[in-house]
């Protein structure tokens, strides 16, 4: 312990452990901002909310039934928080596998996104377990149940959780200042970026295949057999826009934590995944297309939900696409975040659509998520927002590593 | 009719054959389109070519001063005064306004002349002192002469010089200029990425991606606040 304080206090200009997490604990900035007005009641009642249906049960917080028995809370948070967590993987294949190193500076905010996203979303899945100490199980082998998709997603989230917190090791080894651990732990980065792609490219789709089985309670324009492929290309867009929707803000709300260098190569950065969203959306639309195609549904695209479907294709497929194709030729960069917008909620709306909006979309009495199911969702999306905040003021996740980090990697 | 069977494109998948080769065929020129050099770039570029130091005209026996202008003494005694091809490359087509007549008195580092251009504009230093004999009125019609002849039919003032040699003797001849242009250009590029960036970030990306070389007439279309930092770094904190 003594030695380990040793290590700590040298490199924090000498302060002791206790102190420097005093420090870190202490809100930094002004506290009466309006997005903390709103977020802070929504949160307190989302806590009261949580409790109680720990408490009394799901049935007494949500519109859950036998019938629909996954809601808002598997379809917002789970299956589309994780297409929006896809730009970690997308980023860091660009980064570290193909050596773009234009994109190197939203690496880590990027990672910091992903993990977070993952942690809260699949946590909130507790929140849906009937028995959510059972979760433990598919882990330590009490029932793994390996013939379940919901085997590779459980463990597919464990590894991959793990794989991004070491993607993002160096930074808080940097925060701490532990030199020998940043270097450990930045050695190890590469390794962790190939085994979380690797685990990406199968959840994503795992995700989609969970819905396979619900094959009867979809509707058929939705439904087809190919949801896994669809899941997968879209979470690259849909990560992609989030990046460029999230670094958008972020150059606003931490102006100062970035670097002059950074901000000038941000509009470059934007306009780099432009490109790769247009050709994603592309080949989506394609593949949507040929689905349609092969499942055969002419007859329901004349009727209410068909009308949707068209809405959603071309609306918030085809539009975009189109969107970001002239932007990314004009170098229009206020377009090029209206299309990663637009994007962003056709990815919803996509998920909705298959997860909520048509699912059992033929019975009697249809789910229509309780207020509390949306307050508890908008309090794991505060909550998120609240710890990113935090990390983001004190570790060194936008603005530049210390300066013996320079030295560090020259020597190597 | 033996031999024929209906086949139903339906059944037979047809369509979904159709759609594939119709994506394939789609692609082509999605790509092409998608990947063809961005306009604004591939515009500046066709049309203006790239301003580097091997282009610009530096003739021999001129004397270049560092306000950018030249002067060059005639058999007469009378010298002729202009502005270097550095300058106009930089500027592109400018309109010239003269500030002085016939018959006055100017000195060195005195303004004589503005040029503009849409919005923005420099004033211009007399490289020597003199009285002036004579003013190129061929510049006010048209433009031309000034960037296609910048030595010759370009000269702005005749100018009787009173101290010649004490005042040229610091200037730049042919071979010096030559290397002075290449670290006035440099400097240039430094001071466009920098200017640029406080007033217009988007159009830096553009002028200035991949670090590359500067399209020519890098000045124009600029923002008056750009033209204003060039006179104050170009034309007037040198002497």
């Amino acid at each position: 312990m003594n030695n380990q304080n040793a290590v700590l206090a040298k490199d924090n200009d000498g302060m002791p452990v206790l102190k420097f997490l005093a420090e870190a604990i202490k809100p930094k900035g002004t506290f009466f901002t309006p997005f903390n007005m709103i977020s802070l009641p929504i949160m307190v009642l989302g806590f009261v909310i949580i409790v109680i249906r720990f408490i009394k049960g799901i049935g007494a917080v949500t519109n859950l039934t036998q019938e629909v028995p996954w809601g808002l809370w598997i379809g917002f948070d789970v299956v589309t928080g994780v297409a929006f967590a896809g730009g970690a993987y997308v980023i860091t294949f660009m980064v570290y596998i193909l050596n773009m190193k234009k994109y190197h500076s939203i690496v880590r905010v990027t990672v910091l996104n992903g993990f977070l996203a993952y942690v809260f979303y699949a946590g909130a899945l507790l929140l849906d377990l009937g028995r959510p100490w059972n979760v433990i199980n598919p882990i330590i082998g009490n029932s793994f149940g390996v013939s379940s998709i919901l085997f590779l997603v459980a463990w597919h989230f464990l590894l991959y959780m793990i794989a991004m917190l070491i993607e993002f090791s160096p930074t808080i080894a940097e925060w701490i200042g532990n030199q020998r651990a940043r270097k450990i732990l930045s050695g190890m980065t590469l390794a962790a970026v190939i085994f979380g792609i690797t685990l990406s490219t199968l959840h994503q789709s795992g995700l989609g295949a969970l819905y396979l089985m619900a094959s009867e309670k979809i509707h058929p324009l939705w439904y087809s057999e190919f949801i896994p492929i669809l899941f997968f290309v879209s979470s690259i867009f849909a990560g992609l826009s989030m990046v460029i929707f999230e670094g958008s803000i972020s150059q606003k709300v931490f102006d100062s934590q970035i670097s002059e260098k950074n901000h000038r190569s941000h509009d470059g950065i934007l306009h780099g995944l432009s490109k790769i969203c247009t050709v994603t959306l592309f080949i989506y639309f394609f593949l949507q297309v040929l689905t349609f195609v092969h499942g055969k549904h002419w007859d329901l695209l004349n009727s209410p939900m068909g009308y949707w479907y068209l809405t959603e294709m071309i609306g918030f497929v085809l539009l975009p696409m189109g969107l970001f194709f002239y932007s990314y030729r004009k170098q229009n960069i206020f377009l090029i975040k209206l299309a990663a917008l637009i994007t962003m909620i056709g990815v919803i709306i996509n998920r909705l659509n298959v997860t909520v909006v048509g699912f059992r979309w033929d019975a009697a009495v249809h789910y229509f998520p309780s207020w509390m199911e949306i307050v508890v969702t908008l309090t794991v999306l505060f909550v998120e927002i609240w710890i990113f905040r935090w990390i983001v003021t004190r570790l060194p996740v936008l603005r530049d590593s210390p300066s013996w980090v320079k030295k560090q990697s020259s020597k190597l | 009719m033996d031999g024929f069977t209906y086949i139903n494109i339906f059944d037979t998948k047809g369509i979904e054959y159709l759609v594939i080769i119709g994506f394939l065929l789609l692609l082509i020129p999605f790509w092409r389109s998608l990947n063809k050099p961005l306009t604004v770039r591939a515009k500046v570029m066709s049309t203006l070519g790239v301003l580097t130091s091997n282009i610009l005209k530096v003739p021999q026996g001129l004397f270049y001063s560092r306000n950018h202008t030249w002067t060059f003494l005639e058999k007469s005694g009378v010298a002729s005064v202009g502005l270097d091809d550095l300058l106009l490359h930089i500027t592109g087509q400018v309109h010239v306004n003269n500030l002085k007549v016939p018959g006055d008195k100017v000195r060195k580092g005195e303004r004589i002349a503005e040029i503009a251009q849409n919005g923005g504009h420099l004033l211009i230093k007399s490289p020597i002192s003199g009285e002036i004999q004579g003013v190129n009125k061929s510049l006010r019609e048209g433009v031309g002469a000034l960037n296609d002849d910048p030595y010759g039919g370009g000269w702005i003032y005749k100018i009787k010089p009173e101290k010649w040699t004490e005042e040229t003797n610091s200037y730049f001849l042919a071979n010096e200029a030559t290397l002075w242009f290449k670290t006035e250009l440099l400097r240039f590029k430094d001071f466009i990425a920098m200017s640029l960036n406080k007033y217009s970030p988007e159009t830096a990306m553009v002028i200035l991606q991949e670090g590359g070389e500067l399209a020519d007439n890098p000045l124009s279309g600029m923002p008056a606040e750009v033209w204003h930092d060039f006179q104050e770094h170009f034309l007037d904190k040198v002497s």
